[in-house]
């Protein structure tokens, strides 16, 4: 085995892979800039071969026009620290994105943006979809600047196809919502 | 055939719905439009995609290239959006049946489409709760808005019905396990789904009335009574506490290839700028 000087026993395409995964992080989403890739769950595999590098990312929702800006972005920045490999990063559809891949520093970043962050999954329980309907508040999503709960949801769809809008009737500020995206 | 009934049904209502953008009632009514045509016409690019192994045609080349008979949506997927009650009611009728598909085909032996079916089925979640929103509010009146949903449903229905006309080549697709049942199986499903939800909402009648004409008795010139050739008017029946289909479906072709006279101009605006310019970038 080939082990990188002063780290015995790890393979150096382990420490390319970290390398990479390091890159990545760096990347964010253009619609939400405090959040990395790997922060929103997106990265799904790094593959270091024989003189090439594969990424493959899952989308979000299908019909983001970020996805072309994220792969590229994430292209340019697995490149930077891998020079001389091949790098080819796409997005695969073999698994679902789903919102509980995103990680803690995940919907840290998401709250310090004003987005709520989707609602935990706890296990067994269906995961709250909100609906648009007036007059039928069924549980109010927290609110990113007060905490309050006492919120109405405004519409499912937002400003990007992740994002809902709600309105907090305890400070008065409209707020956004990660939207839930779970089976 | 089934990659083009799928896909194109997608894209061709994703334009529909994105006439909305700029026009709807409300501001969250446009951006709830613009974003389920956004999905629709997203699905229908990762479903020209899957055909691309198929056919060795790009997403746009299939989307766009083709000629207007090679295109196999339903016709229901075509029609003007007309008015809110007329959007809402097609839009409800075709995600309900979309999403009895879209659950059949998640278990299809070709991997490549149910993994891709998984994906869109998350997203598809979004639309359902829109139209059962909608579907719940109009049906809760005031009394016009129950009328123009009403009329909607029953002008929409009979073309509903035939998302379901089958598919050529399907006894193939079923007995492969690409499409895990059959359209007349789907149909059924769909109809008790329906038939569920506008019981709750006291709009069954619309099914009631979409009842199967056949055999009226006339009077003949010479007085006497007889019963006239059955003429072939499908619709839905209530038997054994279920709604049924009958008949032949109003509207079909689609899947054939053959459209109704909405679909021209829409063809003709959708590609107009992919025939003009081809091979174009920006």
């Amino acid at each position: 085995m080939v082990t990188a000087a002063g780290k015995p026993g790890v393979a150096l395409g382990d420490d390319v892979a970290r390398a990479v995964w390091d890159a990545l992080a760096t990347v964010h989403d253009p619609e939400i800039p405090p959040c990395a890739i790997t922060d929103l769950g997106i990265v799904e595999r790094v593959d270091v071969g024989d003189g090439h590098v594969d990424v493959e990312l899952l989308p979000t929702f299908a019909g983001c026009p970020a996805l072309d800006v994220i792969r590229e972005d994430a292209e340019a920045a697995v490149r930077d620290v891998v020079p001389g490999l091949e790098v080819r990063v796409r997005f695969v559809y073999s698994t679902p994105w789903t919102s509980d891949r995103i990680t803690e520093d995940g919907r840290k970043a998401l709250q310090g943006y004003g987005i709520t962050p989707p609602p935990r999954r706890v296990v067994g329980e269906r995961v709250f979809v909100p609906l648009a309907s007036l007059g039928r508040v069924e549980r109010g999503v927290e609110c990113p600047f007060c905490g309050s709960l006492d919120t109405v949801l405004e519409s499912a769809f937002g400003p990007t196809l992740c994002r809902s809008t709600h309105f907090c009737r305890s400070c008065r500020n409209p707020f956004e919502g990660f939207k839930p995206k779970s089976n | 055939m089934l990659l083009f009934a799928l896909a194109d049904d997608e894209l061709i209502l994703g334009h529909r719905h994105s006439e909305w953008t700029g026009w709807a009632p409300h501001i969250e009514e446009d951006l709830a439009f613009s974003s389920i045509a956004q999905d629709e016409m997203a699905h229908a690019r990762l479903l020209y995609g899957l055909a691309k192994g198929l056919t060795g045609k790009d997403e746009d080349e299939l989307a766009l290239g083709r000629s207007s008979q090679e295109y196999r949506n339903a016709w229901i997927c075509e029609r003007p959006n007309r008015d809110w009650g007329y959007t809402l009611a097609r839009q409800y009728l075709y995600d309900t049946a979309d999403a009895v598909r879209l659950d059949a085909l998640s278990s299809s032996s070709w991997r490549e489409l149910a993994d891709l079916t998984e994906v869109i089925r998350l997203e598809e979640k979004y639309h359902l709760d829109h139209a059962r929103a909608w579907l719940e509010r109009l049906g809760e009146g005031p009394v016009t808005a129950r009328q123009r949903l009403a009329d909607g449903l029953a002008s929409a229905l009979g073309e509903a019905l035939a998302v379901f006309e089958p598919i050529p080549g399907e006894d193939r697709l079923v007995s492969d396990g690409v499409l895990p049942r059959s359209s007349e199986e789907l149909l059924g499903e769909w109809l008790a789904t329906v038939g569920s939800d506008l019981e709750a909402a006291s709009l069954d009648f619309v099914l009631a009335e979409h009842a199967p004409r056949t055999g009226e008795m006339v009077p003949t010139s010479t007085g006497e009574i007889e019963e006239q050739e059955p003429f072939a008017s499908p619709g839905v029946v209530r038997r054994d506490g279920r709604w049924v289909h009958e008949g032949a479906f109003v509207g079909a072709g689609g899947r054939g290839g053959r459209h109704s006279d909405d679909f021209l101009p829409l063809w003709d605006e959708m590609t107009r700028l992919y025939r003009e310019h081809r091979g174009a970038t920006w």
